[in-house]
């Protein structure tokens, strides 16, 4: 017996794209927030190793933004507004 | 009198504060208060008029904010408040309404709860002195603190990065005050990180 060769032969449905591009959640730099306190929430809230936090603080700082989580765009939503909630802006990005 | 947060006994921070901090500090915080109530529909305000929230008993839980059909909320017109309730989203007006009709009710309360958990501990030191805190209270203060330096700063323009903040030769001039407070709530919050750091070290 052999496998009806069209079945091995039908292509792959093409990926929808978009719905595997993960959500992000950006930290924007502002004027106010303390370095000190910007690394502490990283570390704090996401668990972030010492030298990850730091790193990501003075991306924000010297950059202006730094990406730090991504996921679904319920989790990025839940931690931006975590963010809010130190007090630091974050946006939902795609 | 520099107050310096430092680990207590079992897992506390203690700091000490002259009364008239203790009572500046108190101050700032109700001030906080009253700003995260200012532009709050009250929940009368608030109560339901979709006939199904009537009828099923829905209407009074201030549940209108999520209706669909009410407009699009939009950031506080003070920018100070705009400040501590950020949009969620940039670039995309529609979502950024949505993100913040379901988040601002409860990021709201939460400051405003943690404003009250600072009040709450001051009063335990109502001619100042030293203040024990939990771990818990500490974490309040510290967003508290950056709460008010976050208002403050914007009253006060700072728009860039280490900005210099002059102080005017004109001793009544408000703005000198407010330069002094910020500098001192930073001064409390960076003391209160190094403690905090120390006593419950961020998992890592």
């Amino acid at each position: 017996m052999s496998t009806d060769p069209a079945v091995l032969d039908r292509p792959e449905a093409v990926e929808d794209q978009s719905t595997d591009r993960p959500w992000t959640t950006v930290v924007w730099n502002d004027p106010i927030n303390l370095m000190s306190y910007v690394a502490y929430v990283f570390q704090s809230y996401f668990g972030y190793s010492k030298e990850k936090a730091q790193k990501l603080m003075l991306d924000v700082h010297q950059a202006g933004r730094a990406t730090v989580a991504s996921g679904t765009r319920e989790e990025m939503e839940r931690d931006a507004s975590a963010m809010h909630s130190y007090g630091l802006w974050a946006t939902v990005q795609h | 009198m520099n107050p310096v947060f430092k680990p207590g006994p079992r897992g506390t921070l203690t700091v000490r504060f002259p009364a008239i901090y203790a009572q500046l500090i108190a101050g700032l915080f109700g001030e906080l208060i009253s700003l995260l109530d200012d532009g709050e529909e009250p929940k009368a305000a608030a109560a339901s008029t979709d006939p199904l929230a009537i009828e099923l008993g829905l209407a009074d839980l201030g549940l209108a904010e999520l209706d669909p059909a009410r407009p699009a909320p939009a950031a506080p017109e003070d920018p100070a408040l705009a400040r501590l309730l950020p949009d969620g989203y940039r670039e995309d007006p529609a979502a950024a309404a949505e993100f913040r009709r379901y988040t601002e009710p409860e990021l709201r309360a939460e400051k405003r709860r943690k404003a009250e958990t600072v009040l709450d501990s001051l009063s335990r030191i109502p001619h100042g002195g030293k203040l024990t805190l939990t771990i818990e209270e500490a974490a309040s203060w510290l967003t508290g603190l950056n709460d008010l330096r976050l208002v403050l700063g914007t009253r006060l323009g700072i728009v860039e990065d280490d900005q210099e903040l002059e102080q005017s030769s004109d001793p009544d001039d408000p703005r000198n005050y407010l330069i002094s407070v910020y500098y001192y709530l930073s001064y409390l919050q960076e003391s209160l990180i190094g403690g905090l750091i120390k006593v419950e070290p961020p998992k890592e």
